[in-house]
């Protein structure tokens, strides 16, 4: 199978991680990760991830609960449709925009890390783009150098010619 | 949402597949960096240039990169020191290359004896012999000027 980290479908990893896929996918994954590093690395990540959800426990919902939501419910259903219109422009609570906003700042830097992780992660070497004629440059440069490479090459036929 | 933001950021800041990424500084030449790039990035650049331009540079670095490894490195060394020369040394070094590669086989096989010879000779040494006049009597003066710059500007070169 092809690599899903060359191929830019890191996704398949992540739902492989899930358990989502179907067994014969899933042991050609299998296969694939017993070879290449890259993709066991990302595996055992989102291994990770899933353990640490699977040993997550929700807090304990409070005895009132119940009653608070459908006393909720209800002033909901009394309120006028002047009252439901004009709502989203009423300033929020601040207990209710924290986790908004902090939702908003987790979404902006992980687009901005999926947009350029060129540049935050240090250890990957960036890939340059070189023009064709530089490269031409080279080339001629590199032939002139090579006829001095070792003591009969300049006397072979074409050795010179690169 | 944290697992969904902390899984792209995990995606995002993998690595690409290592392998053929370089390890060594000298292999930053131009060369080098263009086998580094995709395929496409090189059809993108090679595609700016009339097509048997492009066809002939294809045609050369395919070339180059079937050179056995000990030869593409003694060329890699060759140009790093060579690409650390100021641009107009650059050029006369180039153009007493050229002087050579048009120089007859035999006349070739000479020069690059002198230059070998020169250097392992200490500097004073090696001036004295350039001046000499047997040096004179061998050389033209066109060979003269190649022995003298490529002793001055790539002392390394026969290594």
């Amino acid at each position: 199978m092809n690599c899903p980290m060359e191929d830019r479908h890191s996704e398949t990893l992540v739902a492989y991680a899930a358990g989502e896929l179907d067994r014969e996918t899933a042991a050609a994954i299998e296969r694939h990760l017993s070879v290449c590093p890259a993709c066991r690395s990302m595996a055992a990540e989102q291994a990770a991830l899933w353990n640490t959800l699977d040993i997550w426990e929700a807090p304990p919902v409070s005895s009132d609960f119940d009653r608070r939501l459908y006393g909720r419910i209800r002033n909901e259903a009394r309120l006028s449709w002047w009252e439901r219109l004009s709502r989203p422009f009423r300033p929020m609570p601040l207990r209710q925009a924290l986790p908004l906003a902090a939702t908003t700042c987790l979404l902006v830097i992980a687009s901005f890390l999926v947009r350029q992780p060129d540049q935050l992660t240090p250890s990957r070497p960036r890939r340059e783009v070189v023009r064709a004629d530089q490269v031409e440059r080279t080339l001629d440069d590199l032939e002139l150098l090579r006829q001095f490479g070792t003591a009969n090459q300049a006397e072979t036929p074409h050795a010179d010619t690169m | 949402m944290v697992l969904a933001v902390a899984s792209v950021a995990a995606v995002a800041g993998k690595p690409a597949v290592a392998s053929d990424q370089p390890a060594a500084p000298q292999s930053r030449n131009p060369i080098d960096r263009w086998n580094q790039m995709s395929p496409e990035e090189r059809e993108r650049e090679l595609a700016k240039l009339p097509p048997e331009r492009a066809r002939q540079i294809r045609e050369r670095i395919r070339r180059f990169n079937q050179l056995p490894p000990w030869e593409k490195q003694a060329l890699r060394e060759r140009y790093q020191k060579f690409a650390q020369l100021s641009p107009e040394r650059q050029e006369i070094v180039r153009q007493r290359m050229r002087d050579f590669r048009q120089l007859p086989p035999s006349r070739r096989q000479l020069v690059r004896r002198e230059i070998e010879h020169l250097r392992w000779l200490p500097e004073p040494q090696r001036g004295a012999r350039m001046n000499s006049e047997e040096f004179r009597s061998r050389f033209s003066p066109r060979e003269r000027q190649i022995v003298r710059d490529i002793t001055e500007y790539l002392p390394d070169q026969l290594k």
